[in-house]
């Protein structure tokens, strides 16, 4: 009885010093990394800020992986691979264009933690669990070609304009593209060009050498700064700028009168909700994930320094 | 239901005292240093917690007077701008002289300020610095600070910090700054008029400020509003803005200095608050009370620790002390169960005082007990051999030959008569001598038998001498032995007056002495020396030479089987003289109960003889 009263006592003695050497060496921090597209653009900041705050509330270490201006599926898979190696417990990736994110998710998913950052599923895919963070891309569209309506009370007959946008195999830019030319479609409004450019591609050249239009509509961050230069140049004959961006830049045009309108997308909540929606998966279960709602606002000069507007620049400052 | 806990908590019963005893201790002394734990424990963790709020007070005190001293500057650096520069100077006149004094207030302050600026009553520039081209139509009258500045002309107003919209910015930046704008009376062209100053403070030195206090991460934070609540500094700044987290700035900012408890979306917190002169602003702390225990963790499992080891430790203690304690009535009882077993070992003795004692006890009522056992055994053979004694000299064969034969002589010699009466003699011998088989007869009978006997003895020698009864006859009616006085009597003839010619005298006389029946029988025979008289109660191996063999000591050891070790026989003798042999026997009536119990060999103690004596006098007289 004696022999058994210590044994039980020691054992505890012992599971309890084991506790407390667990938590003193501290709960591991989970490392997430975040590979996407031109890392270290501006567009990004907000997306990144949120990222860091998330990292910050949920304590996790997040790095951000530095890439270039063009990221291809082959490159992008080899970082993912890479940042397993290098111990990561978890990626946020952007799905690149030519990528197929389900495909992406089953190749990866089985090493490592994944969350999805835009990209658009096939059909069949769309289903609860399915981890992925997006800005409604097609409303975004939307809105922008209303303000434009709004902005002539619907009377475009006659009018023309010019349509810029990121990669052309960008599922996003293309329901941006969608949205925004399906809300015009009966206003008779002429669409006289459309360009999707690579990054890599000179946009602002491409921009002066199109022909002369009443609106040069920008489907990206790229696209709308690339615009707005042009315009404060005056190299655009006098055409009127909107576009969907989500940089200092973009607001920048806006603020001096050369860009009309600007859709940005809240990248803050989309940077803070991939991470702590991941984390929650990690902690319990991707199955009950819901994708979240990424809001968009629709800046204008007149409400450009509105208080909400204000946090939204604060972000993009960051 | 209650009856199975019970059962089973009774077969829990310890069994050996020395579980009882560790059991009882480790109980007692498990339990006081809980309780010891546990007050420390709270006590420690109260007392850590009020450091935790002093530390947070100070930090905040000290936070506090840095913002303090930060928006003072920024109001040197107003009034310097207002009073050393713009009150003197005619902005159109000494235009160079404002550009130059702004300019050198800027330069010194450059890392605290964005910009310094002077509007006039319509909200056009009149002089900035640094230098900037100011944006195309920034509508500074329906700005925030300006109107405020215009409300009340007086006062300096500080602002929420804000993104400033007055410059172009050709890095395509925007800036938060907190706004510091009066009304100032400035001078243009010779006609005074009224305008605003502004001082722009980087708001990044504010939330430089922040941050550092902000640092520690264990829940706890630091946060800034405004009078009405308003946030101007909090490290989830945005996610508030975006929803995702809440704040009680509201509640806040209604709170005077001080320490406040509070529970905002179902958590316990303490709120600090310091208020931030010049603004208005207050400086809230928030301590989560979860915060409070991630630093108590360690102490608690450093607690737990502790108490698992003491126990560990109290544990192997009390066994050592119960083991001491214990350990010598072990002993004690393993040597009394083997004595139970039928083992003859040694009482342990040792231990303490008490269990010394009771060592000794038990083996002096061991060795008592081993005594009476022996002595009862004694007693029993005794008793059985003096009845098979009683029995031999009730029938014994000489003495009837004798008397046959006497009694042949008598008819042969047709004295019939006397035949008759020895034969009637002999009859009433057996009678009594036989006695149904009893043990206890009356006196009577007893004194009936002893007549019987010497008649015929006296018919045998031929009335060589005589015989005297002397006995009360109130005696009659007590309890005796049977045939005690027979052998007293034939040794009276054997050794007494059997030889003598003539002038034999045998007396038999019979008192009460208080309880005491005294049965006498004395002679005036030959007598005995001392040592002989010595003899004739212990030599029961004495060689009788003549009469029936049953000697004194036989009827001395059946009296005292049956009534106890008090009474019994009296030799006195002296040579040539005589000797006289008393019976001593307990005054006990003769009734049917009294010679049962006396028979069934029930000793009687002395307080039931006299009770029995009591109640016989009483029945006497009744």
């Amino acid at each position: 009885m004696f022999i058994l009263i210590q044994a039980v006592l020691s054992l505890l003695v012992i599971l309890l010093v084991v506790v407390m050497l667990r938590e003193q060496s501290g709960k591991e921090q989970y490392q997430v990394s975040v590979i996407v597209e031109n890392s270290d653009d501006n567009q990004w900041s907000a997306f990144k800020y949120g990222l860091k705050m998330a990292a910050e509330d949920r304590g996790a270490e997040m790095f951000m992986v530095s890439t270039g201006a063009v990221l291809t599926p082959e490159e992008e898979k080899k970082l993912i691979e890479q940042e397993v190696k290098n111990g990561a417990d978890a990626v946020i990736a952007e799905p690149v264009p030519g990528t197929d994110p389900a495909k992406l998710l089953k190749e990866v998913q089985g090493k490592i933690s994944v969350m999805l950052v835009g990209g658009e599923l096939p059909k069949s895919e769309k289903r609860r669990g399915f981890p992925v963070v997006r800005a409604d891309d097609y409303a975004m569209g939307q809105a922008l070609a209303e303000e434009l309506l709004k902005d002539y009370d619907g009377k475009l007959n006659g009018k023309s304009l010019g349509m810029i946008g990121g990669r052309r195999d960008s599922q996003s830019i293309r329901n941006r593209e969608e949205g925004f030319t399906e809300t015009l479609k009966e206003t008779g409004v002429e669409v006289l060009w459309s360009g999707m450019k690579n990054p890599e591609e000179n946009i602002k050249a491409f921009l002066e050498s199109q022909p002369e239009v009443d609106f040069v509509i920008a489907f990206d961050d790229d696209s709308l700064t690339a615009a707005g230069e042009c315009g404060e140049a005056n190299n655009l004959h006098g055409a009127l700028v909107y576009g969907i961006g989500n940089s200092t830049e973009a607001v920048y045009y806006l603020d001096v009168g050369t860009a009309e309108c600007v859709v940005v997308s809240d990248a803050f909540y989309a940077g803070y909700q991939s991470l702590t929606g991941l984390m929650n998966g990690m902690e319990n279960s991707f199955r009950n994930y819901e994708e979240p709602q990424i809001s968009y606002t629709v800046m204008r000069r007149e409400n450009l320094f509105s208080k909400e507007n204000q946090d939204i620049l604060f972000t993009m400052s960051q | 239901m209650k009856n199975k806990y019970f059962r089973q908590l009774k077969k829990m019963k310890p069994k050996e005292i020395q579980t009882t005893i560790m059991l009882a201790s480790s109980v007692v002394s498990i339990s006081i240093m809980l309780i010891l734990g546990v007050v420390l424990y709270l006590r420690f963790s109260n007392s850590a917690r009020a450091e935790t709020i002093n530390s947070t007070q100070k930090l905040m005190e000290q936070t506090g007077e840095n913002l303090e001293e930060y928006l003072m500057s920024m109001r040197q650096i107003s009034d310097a701008v207002y009073y050393n520069v713009v009150k003197e100077n005619d902005f159109e006149k000494n235009k160079q002289d404002i550009q130059s004094g702004m300019n050198l207030l800027y330069e010194a302050n450059k890392e605290k300020l964005r910009s310094i600026a002077i509007y006039n009553n319509y909200g056009s520039l009149m002089a900035a610095e640094p230098v900037a081209s100011q944006k195309e139509d920034p509508d500074v009258t329906s700005q925030d600070w300006y109107q405020k500045a215009m409300e009340e002309m007086e006062n300096m107003h500080f602002s929420t910090p804000h993104i400033q919209n007055l410059f172009n910015d050709t890095t395509h930046r925007y800036y938060w700054v907190v706004s510091l704008s009066r009304v100032v009376e400035l001078t243009d062209q010779g006609v005074p008029q009224a305008g605003v100053l502004l001082v722009d403070m980087d708001f990044s030195s504010i939330s430089r400020m922040m941050k550092q206090i902000n640092e520690v991460n264990n829940g706890q934070y630091y946060y800034l509003c405004d009078s009405s609540g308003e946030i101007v500094y909090h490290p989830r700044q945005i996610q508030i803005s975006d929803g995702i987290y809440e704040e009680n700035s509201k509640r806040a900012a209604t709170y005077k200095d001080g320490v406040y408890d509070e529970a905002f979306q179902g958590e316990n917190r303490k709120v600090v608050v310091n208020t931030i002169s010049y603004t208005g602003w207050k400086l809230v702390g928030v301590i989560p009370y979860s915060t409070f225990n991630h630093g108590m963790v360690n102490l608690r499992y450093f607690a737990v620790m502790m108490i698992l080891l003491m126990t560990m430790m109290l544990v192997v203690i009390n066994r050592v002390v119960s083991l001491r304690i214990s350990s010598p009535i072990l002993k004690l009882n393993q040597s009394v169960r083997k004595y139970e077993a039928g083992e003859k070992p040694e009482i342990y003795i040792g231990g303490s005082q008490e269990i010394r004692h009771l060592g000794y006890f038990i083996q002096k009522s061991y060795e008592q007990i081993d005594e009476l056992m022996k002595e009862i055994v004694l007693e029993q053979n005794e008793r059985r051999k003096s009845e098979l004694d009683a029995l031999q000299g009730q029938i014994h064969p000489h003495f009837l030959y004798n008397t046959l034969e006497s009694i042949t002589w008598m008819i042969e010699g047709e004295r019939n008569d006397e035949a008759v009466f020895m034969i009637s003699q002999l009859a009433r011998l057996f009678r009594i001598s036989l006695s149904k088989g009893r043990t206890v007869i009356s006196v009577k009978d007893e004194l009936q038998h002893a007549q019987s006997y010497m008649n015929i003895q006296k018919v045998r020698y031929k009335n060589s001498f005589s015989v005297t009864f002397d006995v009360e006859e109130e005696l009659y009616s007590y309890c005796t032995v049977k045939l005690i006085l027979q052998p007293i009597l034939e040794n009276a003839i054997n050794y007494g007056v059997g030889n003598m010619e003539d002038g034999g005298e045998i007396r038999i006389t019979g008192r009460r002495e208080g309880d005491l029946i005294v049965l006498a029988v004395s002679d005036n025979g030959l007598g005995m020396s001392e040592e002989e008289v010595a003899l004739v109660l212990t030599d029961s191996n004495r060689i009788h030479k003549h009469g029936s063999g049953v000697g004194l000591v036989n009827v001395n050891s059946r009296i005292q089987i049956l009534f106890g070790k008090e009474y019994g026989l009296v030799v006195e003798s002296e040579p040539d003289e005589g000797t006289r042999v008393s019976i001593h026997i307990p005054a006990v009536p003769y009734t049917e109960e009294n010679r049962r119990i006396l028979e069934m060999g029930h000793m009687m103690s002395r307080e039931e003889i006299v009770d029995r004596k009591v109640q016989g006098q009483s029945n006497e007289k009744g």
